[in-house]
Parts: structure tokens; sequence; C-alpha cells
């Protein structure tokens, strides 16, 4: 597997991206997106959390090193949270996160952080779409082959 | 501002310092004092709690500081705080690390009278211990002070070098070098009605001119506020992860800097935790992925995980690379990456207790293009 990894060629380069999804809006969004059929790109591996708030800094950091090409966090609209306020400060972590990634020259443009409700199946399958594209464009993350980490 | 001043005699700083002192615990309006004072070998010099007059030598200019003196004053009054004023001598990164460690709620001033001592820099521990010049660390930064001279720069630590303040704020009294001659006196100036109480039962002498010191301490502020940009400016190429990733190359994970922290409270430290436990087949897993896996395992993850959690209220105090085994230069990550990370949240750590951390409050209304296309 890690031959193929160091040889891929950037045009046949299948993004990894690693999906954050709250239970509340965003799992039941990519739900829908399934259940209504609608087709979007596989480069994306779902994780299950409870709340977009829930997911500290170093869980993305953690996808990050071990070599992900993309990190995405979904949550629900701003005023939707099943917990009040946890989107809230799941904003705040991501802005903290892609200042320090910015002052490290890390990538920052790899992270997403995206609000996604129960019924936007539609745009969910949009966002990954999107995500996977932009992700094709940056190339592999230059992160994965160190493995001095 | 109640402008008093020592009077320093035989050109003995710390002896005039500490007679100052010793009349502060005596007068009984404090009941302790925690101050520097060097140990028996006089190798090194620690915060001492010293509730007896007669036991105190105390020396307030050593160029030291072994240990997070508000990390001291946080286990002396979490559980309860005093119930009669102590009296503690701070820095000014420590009176900033204390008013962080009081909005995390563990630490409070109740009964803490806080002595801020004007800080012109101090020495690595080993460097202090064993010095290389023929005068004490006390005596040979005075001199240079008094011959305004830089010649103490190249011992300085590197945090001191670019320190945002060496002022003392949210102090009740202040010990000022600047703007003062100090082989005559010492500027003593009460910030708070506590401190003016205090004050005003000891025998000071009013001070002759009271402008010197404020102008000292805006050039003092501006000279520093130069060299940090110059630091920041030099500092600007360690990005992306070649960089990164050589510049922490020698981490062994030890998580000495976090022990060393002010910041770093947490009982159970999230990298100290089970989560890091693993089956030997999730190692060789982890391995597979990238063909090799480098071991003691998620160092860098554990340094940038780490920043993540305390960056916010960062007050540069530099111990966690006084605290480093392999030496690790991690000023020059840390002072940018807080520099930068307080901008965008407009914070400054150590202001004002009344502020809130800026990860556990929200606004509606801010930040609006994140999450948003």
């Amino acid at each position: 597997m890690s031959e193929e990894k160091k040889d891929h060629k950037k045009e046949d380069f299948e993004p990894k991206i690693v999906g954050f999804l709250c239970n509340w809006c965003s799992y039941a969004g990519a739900d829908l997106a399934g259940t209504s059929r609608i087709q979007y790109p596989p480069n994306v591996r779902i994780i299950r959390v409870m709340c977009s708030g829930s997911v500290d800094s170093m869980y993305i950091l953690r996808a990050l090193l071990e070599g992900a090409d993309g990190v995405f966090v979904g949550g629900c609209h701003p005023g939707d949270c099943h917990y009040i306020d946890g989107n809230y400060k799941a904003r705040r972590r991501m802005v903290l996160l892609e200042n320090i990634l910015g002052t490290l020259g890390l990538e920052k443009e790899r992270v997403w952080l995206r609000w996604i409700s129960a019924s936007e199946g539609q745009k969910f399958a949009d966002t990954m779409k999107e995500m996977a594209e932009a992700v094709r464009k940056l190339g592999p993350s230059p992160i994965a082959k160190h493995w001095n980490l | 501002m109640t402008h008093k001043v020592i009077k320093v005699k035989d050109n003995d700083v710390v002896g005039s310092t500490n007679d100052f002192l010793r009349n502060l615990l005596s007068s009984g309006k404090i009941q302790a004092l925690l101050v520097p004072q060097n140990t028996p070998s006089k190798k090194v010099a620690f915060p001492v709690l010293i509730s007896d007059p007669k036991k105190l030598h105390a020396d307030i200019v050593a160029p030291i500081l072994p240990a997070s003196t508000a990390t001291i004053v946080s286990k002396m009054t979490k559980v309860q705080p005093p119930s009669k004023p102590i009296g503690v001598v701070m820095r000014s990164c420590q009176i900033r690390a204390l008013i962080e460690l009081v909005k995390l709620n563990q630490a409070s001033l109740t009964n803490i009278v806080i002595i801020g001592v004007d800080c012109p820099g101090t020495f690595p521990t080993n460097t202090y211990t064993e010095f290389p010049e023929k005068k004490t660390p006390t005596q040979f930064l005075l001199e240079a002070w008094t011959k305004k001279s830089d010649e103490a720069e190249k011992y300085f630590r590197s945090a001191c070098r670019v320190c945002k303040d060496p002022i003392p704020t949210n102090a009740d009294i202040i010990l000022g070098f600047y703007g003062a001659d100090i082989e005559k006196e010492i500027i003593v100036e009460a910030h708070s009605e506590v401190g003016k109480n205090i004050l005003k039962e000891l025998p000071l002498e009013d001070e002759e001119e009271g402008k010197s010191r404020e102008k000292a301490v805006k050039e003092l502020r501006e000279e520093k506020a130069k060299k940090r940009a110059v630091f920041l400016k030099e500092k600007e190429g360690l990005k992306g992860i070649d960089k990164v990733s050589e510049f922490f190359d020698k981490c062994v994970n030890c998580h000495n800097c976090r022990q060393a922290c002010p910041i770093c409270y947490c009982k159970e430290c999230l990298f100290d935790s089970s989560v890091f436990d693993a089956e030997a087949y999730k190692f060789l897993r982890r391995a597979e992925i990238k063909g090799l896996f480098k071991m003691p395992n998620d160092a860098l993850l554990f340094q940038l995980g780490r920043m993540n959690h305390m960056i916010l209220s960062c007050v540069e105090c530099g111990l966690c690379e006084q605290a480093c085994p392999n030496n690790i230069p991690l000023m020059d990550v840390f002072i940018p990456a807080a520099e930068n990370a307080q901008k965008e949240f407009d914070y400054q750590p150590g202001k004002d207790t009344k502020e809130k951390i800026p990860m556990i409050v929200y606004r509606e209304d801010e930040f609006l293009e994140v999450g948003e296309k």
C-alpha cells in the first residue's frame, strides 16, 4: 500500500478526506444524500461525532499528521445546534486552528468547516464534490510522506 | 498612585530591598511573603514562603526563574485561599500567568498581595548555577544595569530578550528599577487600595521627581516592541511541514514543557491519557500507512495539540523552552503563534481577570465567513 502511495501521480491521485459529521445535522444530511441516491465522490471517510463542538483540534491534527489529504468538519447551521451553542464553539476553535496552521505554514486550506442540516442531502453531496476537487487540486498532502513526526 | 522610594544604602540594592521586605513582613499587614531567595548552596534562587522576618535574605534581583511562580500561587490558593494577606513577589510574565489561572478557576487573588518587580530579564537556570563570570549573577546584572551596558543580554533566556512587557501590571505594589538611579534609590508604587494601605505605614521616603519612571518605562516598552518585531520577522521563515518537523525533530515527547508551563494546569492531560494507549497491531497498522513510524510516537501531535490548547493564554514566559531536555528553542514557534492567535481574537492574556478566555465564549455574529463558502 505504501509503495502505491509513493508512486501516485497527481492526475490519478484520489484524495483521502476524513470527515467529522455531527450526529444531529450533517450526519443526517449525509444519510439523506445516501437514501436519496445522490451521487458524490467516495473520497470522504465519515466519522460520526455527537457535535461539531466535540471535535477537539487534536482530532483534526491527528488526521493531518497521519497523512489525510483533507479534513472536513460538518455541523448544524448557526442557531440550530442540538446542544444550543456547540457549533459556535466549533467555529471559534476552527478559527484558532486555522490561525495556528497559518503561522506554521501547514496548509490550512485542507481543513474545511461547513454547516449542513439534516434536510440538506444535496448540499452535503455538492460540498463533498467541491472539497474532493479542491483537495485534488492541492495534490497529495506533503505531510503524508513525513514519517518522522 | 503613591510614589515612594527605598533609599539604597552603601550601594547595596539587594540589602536595601530586603530591609523594605523585612519591614513589610514585620508590619503585620501580611502574614507571609513568597519571594526569591538563594538556597544555602547559593547556586540557585527559588521562591521561598517566609513567615519569620529574621530568616528573610531574599534576592529580588536574582536573574532566574526556576519554576512558575504563578503555578506556586495557584497551588497555595486553589483549595482554599489564605485567611490573611500573603505577599507574593512576582515578575511581569508570572503575574500575567496568574491572571490567566484565575480566569481558569485555578487560583484565587483573595488575600494575595502582588508585589511586582521590574524585570530586566533572567538567565537559564543552568547558566545561573554555573555562572561563568567572576561575580554572582545578581552583581553582574546590577553592574551592567548601572553602566547601562548590554553585557548581560547574551546570558538572557530568549523569551526575556523579546519580552512583551517587563513592567508588572495588575500588581498591588510595584518595586521599580527603571527610571531610578539604583545606586541611590528604588521606586515603590502602590497600584491598588490594598497596596496604598500597606505602604502608608512603612518607613519610605517621597520620590523627588515623579516623571523619570514614566519616561523610562515608555522608552523600554518601545525598545522591547522593536526587538520583538525583529524577532517575529526573523522567525517568519519557519513555515511548512519540512521545517516544522525538522524543528521538533529532537522532541522525545517527555511533556516537560507542559509540566513547566504555568497555563497547562490540567490534572490529567489528554496527551497522558489512555487515548494514546494502543494494542501492538495498531502501532503496526500506523507503521504500514507510511511504511515506517518514528518512536516515541505522536511528538509533533503533542506539540501542536498543546499549542492549540494553551496558546491564547500564552504569556511567553519561556519556561517550556527552559524545561526542554533537548534544548528545542520553543519560543521561536510559540511567540509567533501566540502573537498571531491572540491578535485574531483581540485578546491579551494577563490583562484583566474579568475578561473571559476566548475559547469558552462566542458571539453569534462573529467569524461569519467561517463555515460558509
